[in-house]
């Protein structure tokens, strides 16, 4: 029978599974499948199994409480072994491998960074820097200049905003860098011009998070800098 | 900004669930973690979405004029006060940005799947759904890496 599989801990993880709800409507209760020195968080596959909010918080919330009590190496949600016996030849087979992930990840946790403009706030920015914008801008209000004053003005705002968002973006990573100890960044997209995780000693993670805090304080006027974790190791499993 | 769970730095048992933190996360959930190839992935019509690239930044007509009109229209009176610290940022090295540009190209499908998780409906809200979104536009012009001369 087909099992959906969560999570890969060691054998030392409490894996308080009790209280812990899988994927599908009614959840279907978890269990684990034993290697030799490793686990691994399973459970039988809804028949409805989906990519929509249900299942999705389901994994992320299994793998959260997982997470809390140990190093674990969360799967990408969706992964389904033909059975219980495919599940152990994993283990089996990756076992050196996955043992040196989750001593890597040991003690540590993923936060999440995330950036979002406030075009109004860049915006004003590069007005306030640039002569040139602020001549093109005044020239095309209430209707005003010419068209190509319009797209001039248009093209350096474009421009001038993606250099400041790429700068704000270094910034940040710059700033948190000490505090961690590895780091995943994706590129930009069209949300979020900083998608960045890390990986942080837990016993430094509050003084992370202050740091990134005044970041979002700091750049307030511009982005809105959201801060996401304690999180499972996702990046760095 | 949002900080979800804190509770003192460990990693608090189930601190901050909901759509509200998923919704930040999801590109975590289905584009990061652990990938064994050997196991089938559910939901192909899903995967296949996430294939769209993430490189959004348009440079066009439209995306300028769009620009200036934004430009036009802002109280200049009321805003007075932002600039002082973004001049300090553009004076340093953007290097740094780049690293990383090699992963995520799920990015673009995740947004998708933001945005219907965003809308607050229950269960039906699957990423098939999705399927037609459009691929993004043409490349962005990287020209102005040198931008810390500040174009004036």
């Amino acid at each position: 029978m087909p099992v959906y599989v969560y999570a890969i801990t060691s054998d030392s993880h409490p894996l308080r599974l009790e209280e812990l709800h899988g994927v599908g409507d009614p959840p279907v209760a978890l269990h684990t499948i034993g290697g030799d020195s490793l686990r691994a968080v399973v459970s039988e596959v809804p028949e409805d199994l989906a990519m929509s909010r249900r299942d999705l918080e389901a994994h992320h919330a299994v793998q959260q409480s997982l997470g809390a009590d140990g190093s674990i190496l969360p799967l990408s949600f969706g992964y389904v072994a033909a059975d219980e016996e495919a599940v152990r030849g994993v283990l089996r087979e990756r076992a050196e491998e996955f043992s040196k992930t989750l001593e890597t990840l040991s003690g540590r946790v993923e936060f999440n960074v995330k950036a979002v403009e406030n075009e109004d706030g860049l915006l004003r920015a590069v007005l306030s820097r640039s002569e040139q914008a602020r001549r093109l801008n005044e020239a095309t209000r209430a209707g005003g200049g010419s068209y190509e004053d319009r797209l001039a003005l248009g093209e350096l705002l474009a421009q001038e905003v993606q250099a400041t968002e790429e700068a704000l973006a270094a910034e940040i990573v710059e700033a948190l860098r000490p505090l961690v100890h590895s780091q995943q960044l994706s590129p930009p997209s069209q949300r979020y011009f900083l998608n960045a995780s890390f990986l942080v000693e837990e016993d430094r993670a509050e003084e992370f998070v202050r740091a990134a805090d005044e970041l979002a304080e700091r750049y307030g006027e511009t982005a809105e800098v959201r801060v996401r974790g304690p999180l499972p190791p996702y990046s760095f499993a | 900004m949002t900080v979800t769970p804190q509770g003192g730095g460990g990693l608090a048992a189930g601190g901050g669930r909901g759509t509200g933190n998923l919704y930040d996360v999801l590109d975590l959930v289905l584009d990061r973690g652990l990938v064994i190839d050997v196991f089938a992935r559910v939901s192909l019509v899903g995967i296949e979405i996430l294939k769209v690239d993430a490189r959004v930044v348009v440079a066009s007509v439209d995306t300028y004029l769009r620009f200036a009109e934004a430009c036009n229209r802002l109280d200049l009176e009321s805003g007075r006060k932002a600039p002082a610290q973004l001049t300090d940022i553009v004076q340093d090295t953007t290097e740094g940005v780049a690293k990383g540009k090699g992963k995520g190209a799920l990015a673009g499908a995740v947004e998708a799947i933001t945005d219907s998780l965003h809308k607050g409906e229950d269960e039906e809200d699957t990423v098939s759904e999705r399927r037609g979104r459009s691929r993004q536009e043409e490349p962005e012009p990287r020209s102005h890496r040198s931008s810390r001369s500040r174009g004036d």
